[in-house]
């Protein structure tokens, strides 16, 4: 049963939730340069993985949707995009939590936090698109254009703003890079926290995708119902 | 081709008529520019606010001109009729993002003839540098907005949803623009430009290409 394995993976992505919540408070060491603040780094990182897979899920999606045209791809683009905000905000989030203290200030223009920037207003028109579209396939449609092209774009956003930022560095330097992992027990802290909110992305994307065929279905029975009794 | 220049001949004849989009557009780059001079720091004149403020002044003149243009077509059901030709939609594609990009340029030349009034720049040899950068962006923006404005004319509000998505999308070129015109009103040479130069193109490239494929899905009535 499809909500039987879906539970399985919501527990599967507590427990790993809760072994990174250890491991990142208690296990890894602290780094010597930034202090106790860097472990948002291992929050920040994984978060920042999941929001990209999403948007290229939302693309490819949107894909399968326009040469197969089966609903099925529409709902989870939909399901990725909206789960994928969430995620994207909370690494704009993490991102200034992590900032004030480093840097000085919740918000500078250097090249990741302007693209990551730009992605959350890319995931914000695909869905203020969904929202003041009806729900037909037309909408369908349009939104998986959106998709592809705003994924297409994202690559060479991503070079145009570094190359921004080359030329105008940013006040405060910023450390690109891994910011040096040397333990092993901080990769393994990393490893863990990506198969954490990996999980918990799937978990929610799954709920969000099956809310949303649940919603189909039962327009689709509502017509049904109201075609029957129009009949009689 | 032959139909594109024929639906492409109809946009031009239109517009050479009644004036209306080169109108709006020169007035409304006008307009921006003069709140920009208002807006900035009281010292701000040369190259790089200058660029700045001609570039801000396209997009916003743009999106409105996509918008009209796509508008008047739905009014008169004029979509309806060229959907139903034996046009094909890229063609149709190809043939608005042609009257965009011809509009805007046009447009263009007035915005920077504006532009060095305002700014205090001289008109020199370095205007005819920006002129390549200027198209290659009204060229990107004519692709996206005609997408785009297609996509969005089918929702409640066209007009929030065309910027929002619009703006996003626009930012490498943007950024690449505005650079590669302030070093060109800044009088350095093509090498400094390059590599804005190559984004730009690869920009106009993915967008026309993506337009061209795309259309066909969002072109459509209500």
């Amino acid at each position: 049963m499809a909500s039987g394995l879906r539970t399985w993976l919501g527990i599967a992505a507590g427990a790993l939730m809760l072994a990174a919540l250890f491991m990142v408070f208690v296990y890894v060491p602290t780094e010597a340069e930034e202090g106790i603040v860097q472990r948002i780094f291992y929050f920040h990182v994984p978060i920042a993985w999941v929001t990209f897979a999403a948007f290229g899920l939302v693309a490819i999606s949107g894909v399968f949707y326009l040469w197969m045209r089966q609903q099925v791809w529409d709902e989870l683009g939909y399901a990725a995009a909206e789960t994928g905000m969430v995620f994207c905000t909370l690494m704009l989030v993490t991102g200034s939590i992590w900032a004030k203290p480093i840097w000085g200030t919740w918000w500078t223009w250097d090249s990741r936090l302007t693209t990551c920037l730009i992605l959350w207003l890319l995931y914000g028109g695909y869905l203020v698109l969904r929202v003041l579209a009806d729900d037909t396939p037309e909408t369908a449609r349009l939104a998986a254009v959106v998709g592809i092209v705003g994924a297409l774009d994202v690559p060479i956003i991503i070079v145009s703003v570094r190359l921004w930022r080359t030329i105008h560095p940013a006040v405060l330097v910023t450390r690109q890079g891994s910011h040096g992992l040397e333990d092993p027990r901080m990769i393994a802290t990393l490893l863990v926290a990506m198969a954490a909110f990996t999980a918990f992305f799937c978990w929610l994307l799954w709920l969000r995708f099956a809310t949303l065929r649940a919603g189909a279905r039962v327009a689709r029975l509502k017509l049904r119902l109201a075609l029957a009794a129009a009949g009689d | 081709m032959a139909a594109m220049l024929a639906i492409l001949r109809k946009d031009l004849r239109l517009e050479l008529r009644s004036g209306l989009s080169t109108t709006a557009l020169v007035s409304l780059s006008l307009l921006i520019l003069v709140v920009l001079v208002f807006a900035l720091p009281a010292s701000v004149a040369g190259a790089e606010p200058a660029a700045g403020a001609l570039w801000v002044a396209m997009i916003f003149s743009g999106m409105l001109g996509a918008t009209r243009a796509l508008s008047a077509e739905r009014e008169n059901g004029c979509i309806r009729a060229l959907l139903q030709s034996p046009v094909d939609p890229a063609t149709l594609y190809a043939a608005k993002l042609a009257a965009a990009f011809i509009f805007m340029a046009v447009a263009e030349i007035a915005a920077i003839l504006m532009m060095v009034l305002f700014f205090n720049l001289d008109f020199d040899l370095r205007i005819i540098r920006l002129a390549p950068v200027i198209l290659l962006g009204a060229l990107g923006f004519a692709a996206l907005a005609t997408l785009l404005a297609a996509i969005s004319g089918h929702t409640r509000a066209s007009d929030l949803l065309l910027p929002m998505l619009a703006v996003p999308m626009f930012v490498p070129a943007l950024i690449a623009g505005v650079k590669a015109s302030a070093a060109a009103l800044a009088g350095e040479p093509i090498a400094a430009m390059g590599a804005w130069i190559k984004i730009l193109v690869a920009f106009d490239v993915l967008f026309v290409a993506s337009g061209y494929l795309l259309f066909e899905f969002v072109a459509g009535e209500d």
